[in-house]
């Protein structure tokens, strides 16, 4: 079903219909954005010309990408099910929240541990949107979100002590984000500062797009995420993703692909996917 | 159009995972199996359509989904694409009987107008339906008083009995809200479709109470954009983003006029909608707010 050509009714004919990007909320689509090239990537439709064009590029490069971000979302629920569980966490910071999809951290958290407090953190606007409306407070426990960049732990750890006790245990929620700050912004520093302000029985999980699996395929989808995106990636080895790590108790089994981390099943444990992933608990 | 099937791959499996309900989506989903396919052959629409004694044109309301199949036509098609493997030869055909099953709206089609049926057939089948209502509270929700105020609004009093099955088809499409699969439903409302008094006081506060309750439901998430957000301005006026959850379905924009419809699923078109559907949403009031905002405009009305 198409137009036949008919002008869509927003367009006045007079060329005064601003154009969304002269909107006051700065939604820019006409650059790909890490959020909804991931939406792309799972199969979602909250995404635009821009974001496909860029995660189609990143597919060809890599195919399997389609499965490693599955993966990933697979491996955030686990480690969630197994904080909430296991690890009695009842607060989270998960912070590069992505457009909200099945699965979300205060679903998986209030699912197992009803009264979890879940503050998100992302800086992409179509994220917000979709936050703002459908991450809502329940009976289940606080849900809220924060619109900032990982950059500015100041502002997310003050924005966040409005939702979450910081005198109990939190557990820091990284999930395939880490790879958009380089070396120069030093991404150790921002982790140490977000561990700084939690105390001793927190929790800290991490996945990380591998520099070291499928190495020729992740860097070549590298430099062409590169061209294309906003945000640029920094995929890193499993040495360097252990060093977020340091001090910390990392939690069996350890620092593994992400599809091995506890798998559900033989099929989930051996899903290709090129991502380190790991939960450590502050001593 | 989706990520798990990148361009390039050919185009094979059927889309038999049954999307819920309604003769409109499988049309569309037929139409667009067939389009892949004809496309992946390298034929085009005039060469398809010489095969079924048609023209180009016929092919394109075949592939936009907009009429019925014959059948003949659908295995003369499958012919020509090189379409021989019996099984999804066999599914497609199934899938074009079932298109052409009558929807639950079928039987108002002596009050329905001609190019609203299809959004009857697309809102029955959608997983997500975001919608900006700007002076009227959107059919899904509307009471039964409230929607006879505007059905009389719209085609002057006229005959009862014609007015009430008109209401009746607001109120048969409202099943789907609380069915066992129900979509999620996303509304922004702009202030003034709620500060109008339609059908008087009376109607129009329990209106309001009636969408108050609809909020609490958990697949439904309202939000009202306030008189002193102005920027939304920019929609012009209502439209409706309905999503599938089959993958292969794009996301349906439908435009409402006084007395034709478009609809939209071009992706730059969609797109389009898309970022004003978010900006409008990242303007609204919260739903929270929205709860409180509705509470007080039922104490003022």
């Amino acid at each position: 079903m198409t137009s036949e050509g008919s002008p869509p009714a927003t367009d006045r004919g007079d060329g005064t219909a601003p154009r969304p990007h002269e909107a006051a909320l700065d939604i820019d689509t006409s650059v790909a954005h890490v959020a909804r090239v991931y939406d792309y990537w799972l199969g979602g439709k909250d995404n635009f010309s821009a974001d496909r064009v860029a995660g189609d590029q990143a597919i060809q490069a890599y195919p399997d990408i389609v499965y490693s971000v599955r993966a990933n979302r697979a491996f955030l629920a686990r480690t969630v099910r197994y904080l909430a569980g296991e690890a009695g966490i009842r607060q989270f910071l998960d912070i590069g929240t992505g457009i909200p999809t099945a699965n979300n951290t205060h679903e998986v958290a209030q699912d197992v541990a009803p009264g979890s407090n879940v503050v998100y953190v992302d800086n992409d606007p179509v994220v917000l949107t979709h936050a703002r409306a459908l991450l809502v407070s329940g009976m289940q426990g606080n849900t809220n979100y924060i619109d900032a960049d990982l950059r500015d732990t100041g502002r997310i750890l003050a924005e966040a002590a409005l939702t979450l006790d910081f005198s109990r245990p939190v557990a820091i929620m990284l999930m395939a984000i880490l790879q958009h700050i380089d070396e120069a912004e030093d991404p150790y520093a921002i982790v140490d500062s977000l561990l700084a302000a939690v105390p001793p029985g927190s929790y800290l999980a991490i996945s990380h797009p591998a520099a070291d699996i499928e190495t020729e395929a992740m860097a070549q989808m590298a430099e062409r995420l590169n061209k294309l995106m906003a945000e640029k990636v920094t995929f890193r080895t499993r040495p360097q993703v252990a060093r977020f790590f340091e001090g910390l108790d990392l939690v069996k089994p350890g620092m593994v692909r992400v599809q091995e981390w506890r798998p559900a099943s033989e099929i989930e444990a051996k899903s290709p996917a090129a991502l380190w992933g790991g939960v450590g608990r502050k001593p | 159009m989706s990520a798990v099937q990148p361009s390039g791959e050919v185009p094979g499996k059927p889309a038999v995972t049954e999307p819920r309900g309604g003769p409109t989506v499988l049309r569309i989903m037929l139409g667009n199996q067939l389009r892949r396919l004809r496309e992946a052959g390298g034929i085009t629409p005039d060469e398809a359509g010489y095969e079924i004694r048609g023209s180009r044109s016929k092919i394109s309301r075949i592939e936009h989904g907009r009429v019925g199949f014959k059948e003949r036509d659908v295995e003369d098609l499958l012919t020509l694409y090189g379409v021989t493997d019996e099984d999804l030869r066999a599914s497609m055909l199934t899938l074009a009987r079932q298109a052409n099953t009558p929807g639950w709206w079928a039987k108002y089609n002596d009050v329905l107008p001609v190019w609203f049926e299809p959004y009857l057939g697309l809102e029955t089948a959608a997983s997500l339906i975001r919608s900006f209502e700007l002076q009227f509270v959107h059919g899904l929700f509307q009471t039964e008083d409230y929607a006879r105020a505007v059905t009389i609004l719209g085609y002057g009093p006229g005959a009862i009995d014609e007015i009430e099955r008109r209401v009746s088809v607001r109120v048969r499409r409202q099943a789907v809200l609380t069915s066992a699969d129900p979509p999620r439903v996303w509304f922004v409302i702009d202030e003034a479709a709620l500060r109008r008094p339609i059908g008087g006081r009376q109607v129009m506060r329990a209106q309001l109470k009636h969408l108050l309750e609809a909020a609490t439901l958990p697949n439904v998430t309202i939000q009202v954009v306030p008189f002193r957000r102005g920027g939304h301005a920019a929609a012009g006026g209502s439209f409706t983003i309905l999503r599938f959850a089959a993958p292969d379905l794009p996301d349906v924009v439908y435009l409402e006029h006084l007395t034709s419809a478009l609809y939209l699923d071009d992706r730059r078109d969609v797109d389009h909608y898309m970022e004003v559907m978010n900006r409008l949403s990242a303007e609204a009031h919260t739903p929270v707010a929205t709860t409180r905002f509705l509470k007080e405009i039922i104490q003022e009305i």
